[in-house]
Order: C-alpha cells, then structure tokens, then sequence
C-alpha cells in the first residue's frame, strides 16, 4: 500500500459523497459545505481519527450514478440504504454503524480504474463493492488485486471476473446455475419443444444463452434459432418475424425489463402466440408497468416472488414497500441488499483489516439472503452456488407463482 | 415468401418512425446549413412533456400534442436565439460543437428532473389492431405516418409556394443577398427553429407512445439513425429525408432479415457511408451537380497562439515526471495515467482535426483497432507486450486510415458523419466478428505492461512508461508540423481548392495525418488493453470520441501543447469535481458551449 | 500563333449545369510567352473556364492541350507539377499560414528530395523523410525559403516585413499579392490570374499592373481575366471576349473594344465597354 496516505488525504482535497441512509437533499447540501470547510482545516487533522468508534466503517462503492446505466445505480442505492437500515437497527457492526461512499463511474473503465485507486489509497475504506458492468468491474480488478482491497462484485456477470485475484470476491448468480433453471421451467415444466432465444448481445447475455442452450438441449429442446440485440434497440418487429420463421413453440427472452417489455409488446403485435418465458432479469414492477397488457401470461424464472413465504424475503418486500412509498422491489434491488447483508456479515467476522476482511469471505456461512436462501461461498470460485429458484406468471397484472397449468 | 412482405411493412414502420426525426432535421438543414445534433434531445424533451401531461395532467390527446409543440417549439426557439444565433459570423465548427454541447445539457437536465428510470407512456389513442401481412398495425402507426408524410408535404408546399418559405430557401442560399434582399433573417430562422422542434418534440411524444416506454437514452438513438436518414436522402430535402427514412428502415429490416439482429446497425451505416461515397449530395441530387460554392472563410478560428517558450515546456516535462517521486496517491497518478492516455487520443486528433481540418467524431475507433491488435498478439501469439503494442499502433493506423478514407472526398460536417458512423461501425464490426474479437464477451487476462521482460505494475511504473511515450510522441508531432507536413496539412485545412490548385493532393495528406494520428491512438490503445487486463466492444465507444474532441477545441485545435493541458484539465477537474457526480455531465456540456461561444480557438489558440 | 505548336490550346470546350451552358464550345490558343486577356460580363463564364483549364472542374466536352499534351480532365494537382499555376477571383490565400508558408505551398509541386516519386510507398517515406530530416531535406528547404524572399521582393517593403505574419491579418490588397508571390513560387509556364486587381485602388492596381508587365517581359505566358479595360489593352497581346458562354469576339485590343457585337454585349448587360474605375497611371 502507499505510503504517502497523509498527503494522499491532502491530495484527494474536496471531500467525497459520503452516503448515510435517507439522505436528502438538504443534508447533502450541508455536507458539501461541511466538507469544504473540512478541507480548509483539514491538512491538520490527525489521520488516528479513523479508529474512533464513532466513526462508521467505510465501504467504497464504485458505480455508475450518470450516463447510460445511471438507473441501475439509483437501484443499488435504494437495495443498500435498506439493508443499512436493518443493519443499524441490529446494532450495526459490533457497535459500529457501517456506511459507503458511492463514487460515480459512469461504468466507464477509466473512471472505475481511477476510482479503484483512489479506494485503494484510503485507508478509511475496508472493501470495495461493484462495478455494474463487466468491463469497467474486470479493469479495476489488478488494482485491488494489487493494493489488497477485497473487490466484492454483486451484478457483473462475467465468468472469469473472479479470477482476476483472491480478493475478487461475488455473489452474482452464475449463469451456470442460473440457466439450468430456466431451461427446466421452459423445457420440462411448460413443455416447450422448439425454442426461440433472444438475449441481449454483451457479455452477460451471450454467457446466459450459452449456458441456456446448453441446458435447453440437455432437457430435449431444440433451440431454433437464437436472436442477439443491442441493449438499446426497441423495435424488435423484424427479429420478431425472423423467430415465427423458425417456427418455435416458446420464445425465451434473456433481457432487462425495458428490452423485455418491448419484445413482448411487439411479439403480440407481430402476431406470435407462443409461450414466452423470461429470465430473472426482467423481474420488476416497470417490466408490468412497460409491457401492459402484452406481458400477461409471460412465465419468468426468477429467485424470489411477492408472496415468497421465506422470511427473508418477507422482511425484504415489506420494509421496501414501506421505505419507498408502495413501490416493489426488483431483482437488481434485491442484490444490492443481498451485497450489502454480506458485507455486513463479513465485516462482522473480519473487522476492519483488509486481508482479514478477504479471509473472512471463507468464513462466513448461511448468511439470510434474498437471492440464495443462505450465502456461503465457494472457496474454489469465490462465489456462491445455489442460487434459490420461482417460477412465476404474469397473472393480472401481478407477478404470481405459476400454478402449473399451460397459459 | 410472406415474410419479405413482413420485413418490408416492418421496414416501412420503423422507417415511419424514423421520418419523424429526419423531417426536422432536414428542415433545420435546409434554413442553416447545420445539423442539428441535439434535434434527439428535444424529441426526449417532447416525450417526457407528453409523460406529465398524459399520466399527471391527464389532458386528451389534442391538448397534450398541443402544449408539448408548445413546449418544444419553446425550446427550439432558446435554443436559436441564444445558443446559435451568437455563433453566426462564428466559423463554421462552432454550430456543429454547439449542438452537441445543447444536446448534453438538455439530456441532463430532463435526467436530472426526472431520473434516468424508463417510464411508460399510454397511448390515448383506442386499442384497435388492422391486420396488415401477418402482423397488425395500430391508430399509432397511422398517426406517425400521417404526421411524418403530413408535416413533409405541408413543410414542402410551405418552403416552394409561400412568401415565407422563399424567405426561408433563399436565407439557405445565402445569407447575405437574402437580408440585403429585406428578408429578416433571424426572424427566419427563428421561425424553422421553432416549426422543426415543435416537430421534434411531438416526435418524441408519439415514439414514446409507440413503444409504451422513454428513457433518457432515446435522445442519442434518435439522433443517429435521423443523421443518417436525412443524409441518405439528401442533407436539407424535406420530401428526400422522408424516402431516407423508408429507406433505413427496408435496409435495418432485410438486414436482419438476411443476417440476423445483431447487424442491424451495422446495415444502417453502412447505406451511409455508401451513401456519401457514392452520392454525398444525397440520393436526390443529381450526380454531377455544379461543385458546390467552394466553401469560403475558414473552418477554423484565426488565433494567434499562445507561444510557449521551450524553457517553459521542458520544466513542465520535468515537473511531471519527477512527480512519482514525490509522496502522492496512486489516485493522483491513475488520474494522471488517464490523462497521458486521452493525451495521446488528442494528440492524433489534434493532428487530423486541428492541423488537417477533418473533424472526426468516431475516433475512438482508432483506439479499439490498437487495443485489440495488441491484446490479441500478445493473448493468442505470445508477442511481447512492447512489441505488441507497437503492432497495434502500426495496425490501427494502416487499418484505420483506409476505414476512414471514405471520408476523404467529403468536406465540413459530412466528414463528421461519416467519421461518426465508421466509428459505429468499427465498434459493431468487433462486437459481431466473434471468431477473432471474442464477440461481447471480450478479451479477458489480457497480459500486463512489461517492458524487456519486467512487468511494469505498479501506478509509478506504468505512469512513467505513458507519459515518456506520450511526450515521445508529441516531440514527433512537434517535428512533423515544424515540417513541409504541417504547412501542407494546414493549407488543406484552410482552403483545399488553392491547395489543390498548387499541388497537394488532398487523398495523399489526409492519410498522411491519418496515417500518424493513428499510430499514436493505437498505441494509446495498447496501452490501455494491457492496463485494464480487459477489454470488450464498449470500452471504447462514441463518448470517448466526444470526450477527445472536447479536449481538442478546449486546448486549441493543432495546438500539441493544449492537447495535453486539455487532458488533464478534461480528465483531472472531473476527479476533483466527484462531489458534483450528477451534474458533471450538464457541467461538461455547459463548458463545451461556453468554450464554443467564447474561446473557439481553444486555450491556447489553434496552430 | 505563328507555326509553332501553342502552350495552350483550348478545343470546342464546353460545360453545361443543368438547363445552363456555361461555357459553349469555346476555342482558344494561347503561345509561349503570349499574355492573352479574357474580358465579357459577370456570368460570361470566364472563371469557369478557368475552372476547366485548371482541372477545379471537368468539361463536357472539348479538349485541352498544354504544350501539345491533352490534359483534360486531369485533376490540379497533376496540372501543378506541369508548371500551370492560378489565382482565384475571390482570393484565396492560407489565412491561419504565414506568408512564408503561403509562398512555399506554391513550391510544393517542385519539393523532391522530400517527396520522392517512387509509387506506393512514396507516401511513407515523405513522412519518415519529414520526420527524420537529413540534409538533402533541410537544404532543399532552404533554398526554398530563399526563393521566398527573393519573390517576395518584388513586391517591395510589402510582404516582407510580414513574411511570418499571418495571411488573415494582412490587408486585401496584400493577401492579393501573396497569392501572385505563391504562383510564382510554382515557376510556372503558364500562370492564370483571376481579377487580380478586383478590390484594389488605382495605385494598387498600377502596382498589380507593372507587375504583370515586368512577369510578361521575363517570357512568362499568361491567361488574364479583367474587367478594367485600359489595364487590358496595355498589356495584353490578344484579347478575347465571352459572353454567356460562348466566345464573340478575339483580336487586338482596339479592334475588339470597337467591336459592335461587343459592344451590344455590354450595353445589354447595363455596362459601358469603356468603363475605367481608373485614372491613367503615372509613368
């Protein structure tokens, strides 16, 4: 680690979002300018103040706040101040109260390599959670490598992300748990024999089909044809036309809730009756409040559901619903709560030192979970297997456990 | 065999959509020789105008469609009178800059306002469906049409028949003779101002009813695929950007058809780029038209840069390099290793922007070809990662250079277009050709930088080897203008006739200065691939050109030293500025803009 | 002229745009040494002609000869290294060059040891020589620059002094005379000008014309187009006169100024064939 952290503390001058749960506006203005006259005396400030126990424990998020994924970062956060809640209401970490520091990343590489240093020299920050996409997440990767800082990944999906060092650590669902499920609900459970796939052309859609037309085929389903798009795109009219062509009895849609919205909205105006089924990606209430009528009956696999029994996810619905105002929660919510939980578990068993922290990862067993039941990692993989399986419907405008009977 | 039915009544509806955006463009065109990049950001201001008015305001439709023109014609209307309307004895980049900055600040401010979470849009039209091949067609389908083809009938029948629309035709001609004529010309403009946003902006509202859905993404896409339709029918031809658009959209639609989703838009700018090399003038002009007025005045501010001496330089240099040594952040040096890499990205655009005159805005694509060369080689041959970087350097610029060379016949904004859509298309070239590039899932465990054998991994290390190559590569910059080169790349810059007249031939120079700038962005490339262990298509996208482009004007265009100062500033203020996180971006756009206005020749002036 | 095969020959040229013959079947000889005038209306479609001979633009028809050789259609940077060098109407010099690199663009047809004519890798090593600069280069460069100053002499305590200034803040009448100084760079056979005196003042204008004068003595063959007629009659060998598009009168001064047909030309376009903007120059 670099020495020179008094200077670096100079250095890094104006001081940084620091995110405390229910922050408003106001607060934040508050703090801008206490952070400011912070600076001007700040040069003498002694650096000891770090272990004071009033002071909460850091976590560096790296994320995108603006640009093109800005809605998944505003997710994080909300996933986050929830689990924050929950945490300090228990009494925090052995008496601490835990907070992160969200710096903005636009998912662009060259920002998450700097913001990967710039955690990496401060020694207030104990771990690092994040990126959302896989080539800002995999670049900063040597850098926590390097400098010793545990890179805890929640929505990269690329496979080899954990490979990148020991301190790469996610509880991202691996694709290759991931799409076995789906391909059983698809093939097995509906019944469907002659599948169309569409998945969003990055890395983690191509991985996802990969994995879904392994499974597909292993099940006894014939995948016809396969359809990648851009994220971006939203007429999918002549993609469409080019899957009824392939004549399948079920479309599958490897997609966001936005993409998958679309796709199902302009399936039924192209004309396709087929089954659709979804993956967990497009669980969310704008994938009802996008699609309207067209999603009815759509079938999605996904970890957890509304009336879920399990009281994890009880906890977790019911305290967001009360937290924001009435709105449901979605998958990408649900893992940064997840994360944050973790994070919290780790830290408990681990403390405050970074190698400690890393080691601490083995360490933590059966920890509540939406997305898993029970988070223990895989020492060989550093992630977790096992990631918990619904299979839904879309039932008058509501997401409801699938009772069995064809749509 | 139905099915090409399909794909060509599929065509013909995106195509519709299209029009709509086309149309405006075309208008505004047409009035001002300009392309109004932000034409996608009023289009989003209409779209969420119609969200607040349908879902809270609860008007009916007649309502709505009115107060979002409304709005949106507002909007224009500002936007010509304080955003352009300065710019107009400004030089002919200014506009161009002026939009791109306008299209930043409005996305942001719409972000900002709303958040950046899609949201639905209900139509207010009834839910029936007419059979159309196979598919259905809805009230929504018709009603874009009716206004896209209405709107380019009515904007056609105004710009031949009436007093006001040969106002507006002759402004377009020629400013001058028109005001001397007694037309009020910026009661002109205004006025196409306002018709082509209130256009736009109820665009937006019906596209976001279309699809049930808007998102602050939508601004960009709709622009893109508008430049191109409106160029494909001819830059400023109301009835031609319509055919354009159809046109697109049969071409999108078959392309899919052919080959599959993913090279949809790959098709889109390829008919462009075919398109401007084979009938720049659009599809509707005739093939050998009289050459257009050689464009007079210059491109590019007259400045006299600010001369700074040697002795101020190399303590600079040597200021930055002995920095390392002094106890500061790795964070500092990362930011600044960040800097030296956009330096020489700027570096190379400086030369083919700046020195040159050709304003490129795909060339982050020059940096991807190097990235991928080089991380390639050393991945899949196990080249040295020194060697290996050099290969990139020398790929992207032999590959880069003829990729752009489409462009070369092509002049003012035309360049722009084109040099924006070959950069999509390299982008969209790596993401589809999976056998080589590894599609999205990119190249992973991408060797770090060594040199001679010793890995260079820590942030002093990897500092020291970008910025020696960085500067190494501004001395030979340096040298190359103080060279025949640079008299003969600015004389084309500045008036390619007469440098055409006395001998330069236009081809040979332009690849030249490609031929250089790319060496220096694949190296840049390179060096990023092997310090990010990872790359994949989006990592050197559309935003990175914008964002070198940006350093380019703020140093000075041709400027060496101010692509440099322009890096740190554009890559070391943000850093500083984390604490604004949500408003760098409209920060980013206001300072384009003000740049634009009130130093178009940058800080340091252009050379 | 007499016998010998003209430097320039023009044959039946002819460029339409749309509905609109520009230049109609024009025939033109010019000799070595020979400085031949081209006077008519605006819109005759003298500049366009030039476009034609100067390879700006294509003909539709017709044939251009330069020394016995047809160039037609050959782009202007070929017709450069042939030693035909041109002014613009509008004048169009380098605004953000010096006048230095003004000059020296115009002896860029001529550069060899930076530009070696070898064919496909030319290109590159023009680079690799500009970068490396070894002597051959750098001599050559000087030598250029010299020749600079030399022409630039020529136009007296004009150019000189702001021979690293830049063409954009010269006055108009300068930036006229810097694009005389970059054609003659060129050590052209054959030089057209352009309304070199359009803008200028009498005194300008009498400069401008010993120049042409002093140009015409040393053997230089030159197209001129002008609209001041004394200036035209003084110096020029033969005159010919254009109007829409087609050529209606060629001979000697006198004898085309008194020309009806001439005449009628000018009177129909609302001018008088014996408009002089000047008063006679002195000496």
């Amino acid at each position: 680690m670099n020495g020179g952290t008094e200077v670096a503390a100079q250095w890094t001058g104006f001081s940084n979002e620091r995110m405390e749960p229910r922050m408003s506006n106001l607060d934040r203005r508050t703090l801008v300018k206490g952070s400011l006259a912070a600076v001007l005396m700040g040069a003498a400030t002694s650096r000891a103040a770090f272990a004071d126990a009033a002071e909460p424990i850091m976590l560096g998020v790296s994320g995108p706040l603006t640009g093109p994924n800005a809605q998944y970062g505003a997710q994080w956060k909300q996933g986050f101040d929830l689990a924050l809640d929950e945490i300090h209401a228990a009494g925090g970490i052995n008496g601490r109260k835990l907070a992160y520091q969200f710096e903005d990343s636009q998912s662009d590489p060259r920002q998450s390599v700097a913001i990967a240093q710039k955690f990496v020299s401060d020694p207030k920050i104990v771990m690092e959670l994040g990126d959302f996409s896989s080539p800002a997440s995999m670049a900063a990767s040597p850098i926590y490598q390097r400098g010793g800082l545990v890179q805890f990944g929640f929505t990269n999906s690329h496979p080899d992300f954990t490979k990148g060092g020991d301190f790469m650590w996610s509880t991202s669902v691996s694709q290759a748990d991931e799409q076995p499920l789906l391909a059983r609900y698809a093939v097995r459970h509906l019944g469907l024999k002659k599948l169309a796939v569409l998945h969003q052309n990055t890395d983690w859609g191509r991985t996802s089909r990969d994995y879904f037309v392994k499974a597909a085929k292993e099940d006894g389903a014939e995948v016809v044809v396969t359809e990648g798009y851009i994220a971006d795109e939203r007429d999918f009219r002549s993609t469409l036309v080019r899957v009824r062509d392939a004549n399948p009895d079920g479309l599958v849609l490897i997609s966001y809730y936005s993409d998958g919205a679309l796709i199902a909205r302009q399936a039924r105006q192209v004309g396709l009756t087929q089954t659709i089924c979804a993956a967990s990606s497009v669980y969310s209430p704008k994938f009802l409040e996008l699609g309207g009528d067209a999603v009815e009956g759509v079938h999605i696999g996904t970890r957890y559901f509304p009336e879920d029994p399990r009281p994890e996810v009880r906890k977790f619905i019911t305290s967001f619903k009360a937290k924001y105002n009435v709105v449901e929660p979605d998958a990408f919510n649900a893992y940064s709560y997840d994360a944050m939980n973790v994070a919290a578990a780790v830290l408990r068993i681990g403390g405050t030192d970074r190698k400690a922290i890393r080691d601490a990862f083995l360490k933590v067993k059966d920890v509540p979970s939406v997305i898993f039941g029970s988070v223990t990692f895989d020492p060989a993989t550093r992630r977790v297997r096992g990631a918990m399986n619904a299979e839904l419907v879309v039932h008058k405008g509501q997401f409801a456990i699938w009772d069995g009977k064809p749509t | 065999m139905s099915s090409w039915l399909d794909y060509t009544i599929n065509g013909l509806i995106v195509g519709n959509v299209y029009a709509l955006v086309a149309v405006g463009l075309a208008l505004i065109f047409g009035v001002s020789r300009l392309i109004n990049f932000a034409q996608g950001s009023i289009y989003l201001v209409g779209a969420y105008v119609g969200w607040v008015a349908v879902v809270q305001l609860h008007t009916p439709l007649v309502v709505t469609v009115i107060l979002v023109a409304t709005v949106a014609a507002l909007v224009g209307l500002i936007i010509e009178r304080f955003g352009l309307r300065p710019l107009q004895n400004s030089v002919r980049i200014a506009p161009l800059l002026a939009t791109i900055g306008i299209s930043f600040v409005l996305d942001q401010l719409v972000m900002l306002t709303f958040s950046p979470n899609p949201r639905a849009l209900p139509s207010q039209l009834p839910d029936v469906r007419f059979q159309i091949g196979t598919g259905t067609i809805g009230p929504l389908d018709l009603l874009i049409a009716g206004v896209g083809i209405g709107s380019a009938l009515l904007l056609f029948v105004f710009l031949r028949y009436t007093k006001l629309g040969w106002a507006v035709r002759a402004t377009a001609q020629d400013r001058d003779a028109a005001m001397q004529m007694g037309v009020d010309v910026n009661r002109v403009n205004q006025t196409v101002f306002g018709i082509a946003a209130a256009l736009g902006g109820v665009s937006g509202m019906l596209v976001g009813m279309y699809y049930n859905q808007i998102d602050t993404a939508m601004s960009l896409q709709a622009t893109l695929k508008g430049v191109v339709a409106e160029v494909v029918g001819g830059a400023g031809n109301v009835p031609g950007a319509v055919v354009g658009s159809m046109l697109l959209g049969l071409v999108e639609s078959y392309g899919v058809a052919a080959f599959g989703t993913s090279y949809r838009n790959l098709f889109a700018f390829l008919l462009l780029i075919l398109v401007l090399t084979l009938r720049p003038n659009g599809l509707f002009a005739s093939a050998r038209q009289a050459p257009p007025e050689p464009l007079t005045g210059t491109f590019i501010a007259p400045s006299r840069p600010v001369r700074i001496p040697r002795w101020a330089l190399a303590i600079a240099v040597g200021a930055f390099a002995l920095l390392p040594l002094l106890p500061v952040s790795a964070y500092l040096l990362q930011t600044l290793i960040n800097a030296w890499l956009l330096g020489m990205l700027a570096l190379s655009l400086t030369l083919v922007a700046g020195t040159v005159g050709q304003v490129s805005l795909g060339h982050a694509a020059l940096l991807a070809i190097g990235a991928y060369t080089s991380a390639l080689l050393s991945l899949r041959l196990a080249v040295p990662v020194g060697m290996a970087i050099i290969c990139g350097g020398l790929m992207s610029a032999a590959l880069g250079t003829l990729l752009i060379s489409p462009s070369f016949r092509l002049r003012g904004h035309y360049v722009s277009i084109a040099t924006l859509a070959i950069g999509e298309i390299v982008s969209l070239v790596i993401l589809n050709w999976e056998s080589v590039t590894n599609g999205p899932i990119g190249l992973s465990g991408i060797p770090p930088l060594s040199l001679f054998g010793y890995e260079l991994t820590s942030a002093e290390s990897v500092y020291w080897f970008s910025f020696a190559v960085m500067v190494l590569l501004a001395l030979l910059q340096g040298r190359l203008l103080g060279s025949h080169l640079g008299r003969s790349f600015r004389a084309i810059r500045d008036d390619d006739v007469a440098a055409r007249a006395y001998g330069l031939s236009l081809n040979r120079y332009k690849a030249l200065a490609f031929i250089f700038g790319g060496f220096a962005a694949g190296v840049s490339g390179g060096i990023a691939a092997h310090l990010y262990s990872y790359i994949n298509h989006e990592t050197f996208n559309t935003q990175q050109s914008i964002l070198a482009l940006t350093v380019v004007i703020l140093g000075g265009l041709g400027n060496v030293a101010g692509a440099i100062l322009g890096s740190v500033a554009l890559v070391g203020l943000p850093e500083a500025f984390r604490i604004a996180a949500e408003y760098r971006i409209l920060i980013y756009g206001i300072v384009l803009l003000l740049l634009v206005r009130f130093r178009p020749q940058g800080l340091l002036g252009t050379i | 002229m007499a016998g010998t095969t003209p430097l320039l020959s023009l044959r039946g040229v002819t460029r339409t745009f749309g509905g609109l013959t520009a230049v109609d079947h024009i025939d033109l000889g010019l000799g070595q040494g020979e400085l031949v005038s081209i006077i008519g209306p605006n819109g005759a479609g003298k500049t366009t002609l030039f476009n034609l001979v100067t390879g700006l633009d294509r003909p539709d028809a017709g044939e251009v000869r330069l020394g016995g050789q047809v160039i037609t259609g050959f782009a202007p940077e070929k017709l450069a290294s042939r030693g035909v060098a041109r002014t613009f109407q509008l004048g169009r010099v380098f605004g953000n060059l010096s006048v230095m690199d003004n000059v020296l663009i115009g002896a860029h047809a001529r550069l060899k040891a930076v530009k070696p004519p070898i064919p496909l890798i030319g290109p590159l090593l023009e680079l690799g020589l500009a970068l490396l600069r070894p002597n051959s280069v750098k001599a050559e460069e000087e030598r250029l620059r010299q020749e600079v100053r030399a022409i630039l002499a020529r136009f007296g305590e004009r150019l000189l002094p702001r021979i690293d200034q830049p063409a954009y803040s010269l006055s108009y009448a300068n930036r006229r005379r810097v694009e005389i100084a970059r054609a003659l760079a060129l050590r052209p056979r054959l030089l057209l000008l352009d309304e070199p005196t359009a803008g200028m003042n009498p005194t300008e204008t009498a400069e401008m014309q010993a120049l042409i004068a002093e140009l015409k003595a040393e053997g230089l063959t030159i197209l001129l187009i002008e609209h001041k007629l004394d200036m035209v009659m003084r110096l020029s060998d033969r005159v010919v006169v254009m109007d829409e598009g087609r050529k209606i009168a060629e001979g000697a001064g006198e004898a085309v100024r008194n020309d009806p047909k001439v005449i009628e030309a000018y009177l129909g376009h609302g001018l008088s064939p014996t408009e002089s903007d000047e008063r006679e120059p002195v000496a």
